[in-house]
């Protein structure tokens, strides 16, 4: 019953103009290198990779697209990279019609945090990280109500 | 487009129990009704809320969020969701299940 009480709803981010990338079950220098070769394929100017868990890593890119062309990129990153993971990743967000990535924790997974960063930072990555560091705000606020309550 | 606050999960709600009753037409042809009892059953699902707006009042949703659960997906500016929250969600409790973003 207390376990019940204690779950909150996961949070998370949504855009459609931003390119972002879930992949699952990857080594890091694989993650890498997909990451560098859609950037360069597509002239995305830049990425950031989040590490969500073990061999769990979040990219985002930096240039500004129309929708259209981002289902073009991820479906583009899903065929190449063969990475099953992604794909139903990729279903899931064309079915809402825009991309979500976490920020808060998931059950044992803590947050994800920036690993790596590569080329121009100025756009969407900026935008990004001003969204992400609203949403942990939050999350502490919440948090520190709840010790407040418990005390 | 600006980014929105994706707020999702599982939840458990209490919905109204429907009960159906047959009811003879004009034209002779037994019709099928639904109506609402009195009864309430304990139903678990997922939804999703997706928040645009300003820092104070996306930060007020969320915690309105916390109690408030969605009917479905939900997209709507943390604002509108203040004022009217009974239009979009109903009460229930957030559980944890596993969910996909």
């Amino acid at each position: 019953m207390n376990e019940k009480l204690k779950a909150k709803p996961l949070l998370g981010i949504t855009d459609t103009e931003t390119v972002m990338l879930d992949f699952d079950s990857t080594p890091f220098k694989k993650v890498k290198y997909w990451a560098s070769r859609i950037m360069k394929y597509f002239s995305l100017e830049g990425f950031l990779v989040l590490k969500s868990s073990k061999n769990s890593y979040h990219i985002v890119f930096n240039r500004k697209v129309s929708w259209t062309e981002n289902v073009r990129i991820m479906a583009w990153a899903c065929l190449e990279s063969c990475n099953e993971r992604l794909v139903k990743w990729f279903l899931l967000q064309c079915r809402k019609e825009e991309s979500t990535l976490r920020v808060s924790a998931k059950g044992k997974k803590p947050s994800p945090r920036i690993v790596y960063r590569c080329g121009r930072q100025d756009a969407e990555i900026r935008n990004y990280i001003r969204h992400r560091s609203l949403i942990k705000s939050i999350i502490r606020k919440l948090r520190f109500k709840e010790v407040k309550r418990n005390d | 487009m600006v980014k929105k606050i994706a707020v999702y999960g599982s939840y458990e709600a209490k919905i109204p129990v429907k009960q159906r009753f047959w009811k003879r037409r004009k034209d002779g042809i037994r019709q099928r009704y639904w109506k609402k009892t009195k009864g309430t059953k304990k139903i678990e699902q997922s939804g999703r809320y997706e928040f645009h707006g300003t820092g104070k009042d996306l930060y007020k949703a969320v915690i309105k969020a916390l109690e408030i659960m969605p009917k479905g997906f939900v997209d709507v500016s943390a604002e509108e969701f203040l004022e009217h929250p009974e239009k979009y969600g109903q009460e229930g409790e957030w559980i944890e299940r596993k969910v996909e973003s």
